[in-house]
């Protein structure tokens, strides 16, 4: 099994945000996220040395706890730094892009790291369709088009046209060309059953993220079947699972944290206004919606969202058990980890990554 | 879409105003009364909009009587209460925006939705050039020949108008009611044009950051008078919040250019 790291590249102040989602701008001070852009990338390099085998970047939006709203541009700067590692674009969030853009961007990445490209796509988390105005009814067609334009145009040796549904282009010819033929490894990031088929169908790995082991599997049950029916079985890189850890000395310490951290009472990890996340859900969904039988209230106190939850937890050993649980029920084969919790700062993060690599990289190698 | 005009009595006044359409109640404030734009016909197109002529604009009487922009949206709301019985949402341009902004904190059990029109309660700026009415209201626009397709009010009406406002302290800054800003609960818009000379670029975030619900919407190219420099994102972007409050900032549009 392999390990990679998520590199959030977190603001180092991210605790003290308000919770709300978008966060205000105001809330950054550039002295403090040009360290914190530094501290990220020297996770990044530790990662590295310490035997991770590859580091991830995520296209989030609006907020300073994963401040890579152009992931490309990251990946871009880490790859410089470290010069063996995997850099996975998990991912860049299809409905929002231009999807040959995005081609141009996972070419020119290919080239720059001679070959270490791992590239994914995914449809986002709800608050992000609103980022470039999307709107969210759209978001798995224009996932899927935007899908197979892009490997079409990472693909096509000739100019070509595309006539879309949610796309036209009249001219294709996406510069340079791949270093690895004919693609890099490529995972698409979701939970749905069309874009899991997408993915069997494709010959694509799949990516799945925090869900507990059994709807993990679940989900990883069904792209099994389903890439058998397409005649292909995956390879153990093909399937990642990205999961939030923390990881100590001893299960004690450990839990020792958790509890304090629970005492800080943390909010939702990505807080919406309840009207707002109700009118996204009723357009992914088609469901109908009654803005005006919403409660309106104030910002702090209506908002909803997930509360914060650890996939991993405690000493190395312990931590390494419950990663071989989804390498062996859901066949799990590269464990992609967030290690920078909102209330971890940077020499915690470095400690947690050299522990990790050297306590829990040499058992997660044998799965 | 025709409008009928109609007079109520409120708070002292007649109070002249124009209603078309069916549907949820919208109030309109505006600074001259004036209800032939654009906007009001989109509007009436989906609601039962009411365009409240305030006492002392457009053509009517000197308004010698109001001390306060609070009187004058006592006024407004009186007027308001006494066309519906619901709960609207009250739109407010310029001098409007102030007084629907004051009506907001003081009646807020009558305000559904809050749509804020280039108000300049927070932060206006002297405008250059504005000696003359000419100067005056070819400082509203961006653009010179947007000016020219909008009519200029009457001499008779600016100075009326012009007596009111300085009485009222329209386009002094508002510290009494930037410190109530907190007390708005209902879903806010406030709209402004990103040339618009008689506030300054920093009112926005104002009141961003102190509405508990307020988006702020800036209009590329348009000056403060946003319906006669860029009529078509104005009603875009007012009719789209009226309809969806916050959620506004979801997108309803489609992106679908061939099924």
């Amino acid at each position: 099994m392999k390990a990679s790291l998520f590199a959030a590249m977190g603001y180092s102040k991210r605790a003290t945000f308000p919770s709300t989602w978008p966060v205000s701008p105001v809330h950054a001070d550039p002295k403090t996220s040009v360290q914190s852009y530094r501290e990220g990338m020297d996770e990044c390099e530790l990662a590295e040395e310490v035997g991770f085998d590859w580091v991830s970047f995520s296209e989030h939006h609006y907020s300073g706890r994963i401040p890579t709203g152009t992931p490309a541009v990251m990946a871009s700067a880490v790859a410089e730094r470290c010069k063996r590692i995997k850099i996975a674009l998990l991912g860049h969030l299809l409905p929002l892009n231009n999807p040959v853009r995005v081609a141009e961007e996972l070419a020119l990445l290919d080239n720059l790291t001679d070959g270490r490209l791992v590239a994914g796509f995914l449809r986002g988390t709800p608050n992000e369709d609103q980022v470039y105005t999307m709107n969210p009814a759209e978001g798995r067609g224009r996932l899927h088009e935007g899908m197979d334009l892009i490997l079409k145009a990472l693909t096509e040796p000739e100019p070509f046209s595309w006539e879309g549904r949610y796309y036209q282009f009249r001219t294709v010819a996406v510069w340079p060309r791949l270093v690895q033929q004919p693609l890099p490894q490529v995972i698409v990031g979701t939970r749905s059953d069309d874009t899991i088929r997408y993915a069997a169908d494709h010959r694509l790995g799949l990516g799945v993220s925090f869900l507990p082991v059994e709807q993990t599997a679940a989900i990883t049950d069904k792209y099994h079947a389903w890439c058998e029916e397409a005649g292909w079985s995956p390879g153990p890189d093909d399937i990642v699972y990205r999961a939030s850890i923390y990881v100590a000395e001893t299960d004690e310490l450990a839990h020792k944290w958790f509890e304090g951290l629970m005492k800080s009472r943390p909010g939702p990890n990505i807080p919406l206004r309840r009207t707002v996340s109700e009118a996204i859900e009723s357009a992914r969904t088609g469901n109908a919606f009654d803005l005006r039988g919403v409660v309106a209230g104030s910002p702090e106190g209506d908002v909803v969202g997930n509360s914060l939850g650890i996939n991993f937890i405690g000493g190395p050993d312990t931590v390494a058990s419950q990663i071989k649980e989804f390498h062996d029920r859901c066949g799990v084969g590269v464990m992609d980890l967030l290690i920078q919790q909102n209330q971890v700062d940077h020499k915690a993060v470095m400690k947690e990554i050299e522990l990790f690599g050297k306590e829990v990289i040499p058992q997660i190698r044998e799965f | 879409m025709e409008f009928q005009e109609k007079q109520v009595e409120a708070g002292g006044f007649s109070v002249r105003y124009w209603e078309a359409g069916q549907g949820r109640p919208v109030i309109m404030l505006d600074r001259t009364g004036g209800r032939e734009t654009a906007l009001h016909d989109a509007l009436a197109e989906k609601y039962q909009v009411f365009s409240l002529e305030l006492p002392g604009t457009g053509d009517s009487p000197a308004n010698t009587a109001s001390e306060s922009i609070s009187d004058l949206a006592v006024v407004a709301a009186t007027a308001a209460a006494a066309l519906t019985s619901e709960r609207y949402t009250l739109i407010g341009s310029s001098f409007g925006a102030n007084v629907a902004l004051q009506q907001a904190i003081q009646s807020p059990e009558q305000v559904e939705a809050l749509i804020l029109i280039s108000p300049t309660s927070i932060h206006p700026q002297d405008s250059p050039a504005a000696d003359t009415l000419s100067d005056a209201h070819l400082a509203m626009f961006a653009h010179a020949e947007n000016a020219g397709k909008y009519p200029i009010i009457s001499a008779e009406t600016f100075a009326k108008e012009s007596e009111l406002m300085r009485r009222l302290n329209f386009g002094v800054h508002d510290s009494e009611t930037e410190a109530r800003l907190g007390d708005i609960h209902c879903p806010t818009l406030a709209v402004f044009g990103q040339e618009d000379r008689l506030v300054s670029s920093q009112a926005p975030r104002v009141y961003r950051e102190k509405i508990p619900n307020c988006n702020i919407a800036l209009v590329y190219d348009a000056g403060h008078c946003i319906i006669g420099d860029r009529p078509e994102a104005l009603l875009n972007t007012v009719l789209d919040y009226a309809e969806h409050w916050e959620t506004f900032i979801v997108g309803h549009q489609s992106g679908l250019i061939n099924p």
